[in-house]
């Protein structure tokens, strides 16, 4: 049995990629995934973003995350930000911080005891589906559409932000087993996905299938869903789990 | 659905202030600022909103150009008010507002120390717009002369989320009636709405505050009564946004606010100057 991860990204319409501010990692051991959002009103939200997902997959963070272990992560930050003098308007955006959504799963097999466990971790808005014999058998941290509002409870980089946070902080876990497939999603996505669940469609059938042959591209999926408003431009990011045999 | 567009670097709006700079200014407020002069806690409001501006379009990168912004200031001249190297500009990408205060002065704030108690800590202060009270009060010709700009900028962009305009004033016009020429500037419009208008009245009566009304009855005289009648009413969305600000807007608030301290004129114009994503 084989764990096989692959990820999709979009920047907002009208942005570069340089301008996305999500992130996203994978375990060299294919044992931990994450995503985070960055929040794009803040600055140096991508590098927040970033810090965390690679701190989640190198196991420098719990499940659920401890504010504690946080703090290596905000003085790297720090330091990151200020390499360079700042303009005013810099100096002030670094002293708000950064902020992100953030999700993050750990795959684990006891094969004495043929156990098969994962276990999740979130703040905010950025999502997991699990998914078996084609129905949804879990989502976390939300699980509808209308849950998606416009101030979702962010990571901060800096630990006054952080001083109510870890109520927020929200863990899941369950069991795995061959032919899973699991989807870690930023929330743009995330809230496309339970609308067309809650219509009664199977999204995961057209997210399994992107960018294998003759299907559609991840770009061009997201492209018409903008088009057709169907999805917030935001930046999209999708991880693929899939439990192969 | 009007006042939805997006706001983007390709597809930027627009705010401009109207400054009354009359010899009245010079007076104290009635409201809740001890002495302070009207026309030194305005100045302090434009330049923490213009501040606010900035950072709401700051990023690692720089500064993007969801806004251009014009100060027209109307007292013994009316004309645009930028002080230092923006002076005589009528309007101006944030970018190049962000880049280019008259000065950076240090202030102080107060802030939590993260162990329950509150430090003093110091900021930079940018400056855009000095305090001047001296002259009359030529309302209507300012009005006007916004009315041609904003003709201008929507001709060339005429998809854009609707301009702000933004009149502090304390009260009486001296050129005549202002509500033809407020007539003509709400009847601008892009393909995404009209032009909004938005009257802040800093009186030196002490009258009870007003955020938001729905009607005029209750406003202490005719020149209050005068503004909020040529106030636009604000779109539902930011009439919830008030809402969630704590203002009591209830349906047909207009952007009107009366004799409020230089507080909550900050967090007034805040949602006057926060409309939807930016991108």
């Amino acid at each position: 049995m084989e764990i096989y991860a692959k990820d999709f990204f979009l920047p907002k319409r009208g942005n570069t990629e340089a301008e996305y501010d999500d992130s996203f990692s994978s375990a060299k051991d294919k044992t931990r995934f994450a995503v985070a959002d960055g929040a794009t009103e803040a600055s140096f939200s991508r590098e927040w973003a970033k810090q965390l997902v690679r701190a989640f997959t190198a196991k420098k963070l719990s499940i659920p995350i401890a504010l504690d272990e946080l703090k290596p992560l905000q003085s790297k930050w720090q330091k990151f930000v200020h390499r360079h003098p700042l303009p005013w308007y810099a100096e002030e955006k670094a002293n708000t911080g950064a902020f992100a959504a953030f999700v993050g799963v750990e795959f684990l097999e006891d094969a004495q005891e043929s156990l098969k466990i994962w276990r999740a971790t979130a703040v905010g808005d950025s999502c997991l589906v699990q998914v078996r014999a084609n129905e949804v058998i879990e989502a976390f941290p939300l699980a509808h559409s209308t849950s998606f509002g416009n101030r979702p409870n962010l990571l901060s980089s800096t630990p006054n932000s952080n001083e109510s946070i870890a109520e927020f902080v929200m863990q899941c876990g369950g069991f795995w087993r061959c032919e899973d497939a699991f989807f870690l999603m930023t929330d743009a996505l995330a809230c496309w996905f339970f609308q067309e669940l809650e219509q009664g469609n199977k999204p995961w059938t057209i997210l399994r299938d992107l960018d294998t042959q003759g299907s559609v591209s991840f770009q061009k999926f997201i492209d018409d869903l903008r088009f057709e408003g169907r999805i917030k431009n935001d930046d999209a990011t999708l991880m693929r789990i899939d439990i192969m045999p | 659905m009007a006042y939805s567009a997006e706001i983007s670097r390709a597809n930027p709006s627009c705010f401009m202030f109207l400054i009354d700079q009359s010899g009245s200014m010079g007076d104290a407020f009635g409201a809740g600022e001890g002495n302070q002069k009207k026309a030194d806690g305005v100045a302090d409001a434009i330049n923490r909103l213009l501040q606010n501006l900035v950072l709401k379009c700051a990023r690692d990168e720089g500064i993007r150009d969801f806004f251009h912004v014009g100060v027209i200031g109307y007292g013994v001249q009316v004309g645009p008010a930028f002080s230092g190297a923006l002076a005589g500009r009528q309007l101006v990408p944030i970018s190049e507002v962000g880049n280019s205060p008259a000065r950076v002065e240090q202030r102080s704030k107060k802030v939590p120390d993260g162990a329950g108690g509150i430090v003093e800590q110091p900021v930079r202060f940018p400056v855009w717009f000095d305090p001047v009270a001296n002259g009359g009060t030529p309302m209507s010709q300012a009005l006007g002369q916004a009315k041609s700009i904003l003709e201008t900028w929507l001709s060339q962009h005429p998809n854009c989320f609707p301009p702000i305009v933004i009149n502090i004033t304390d009260g009486e016009a001296s050129d005549g009636d202002p509500t033809g020429a407020a007539d003509e500037i709400r009847k601008l419009q892009s393909s995404d709405g009209g032009v909004l208008l938005f009257n802040v009245h800093c009186s030196s009566q002490r009258a009870q505050p007003i955020s938001f009304a729905s009607t005029d009855a209750g406003l202490p005289d005719q020149f209050a009564q005068q503004l909020f009648r040529i106030s636009s009413v604000l779109p539902p969305q930011m009439a919830r946004l008030a809402q969630t600000e704590g203002f009591n807007a209830t349906e047909g608030a207009r952007g009107f606010v009366f004799n409020a301290g230089m507080v909550e004129v900050i967090k007034a114009l805040d949602i006057g100057t926060r409309p939807s994503a930016m991108r």
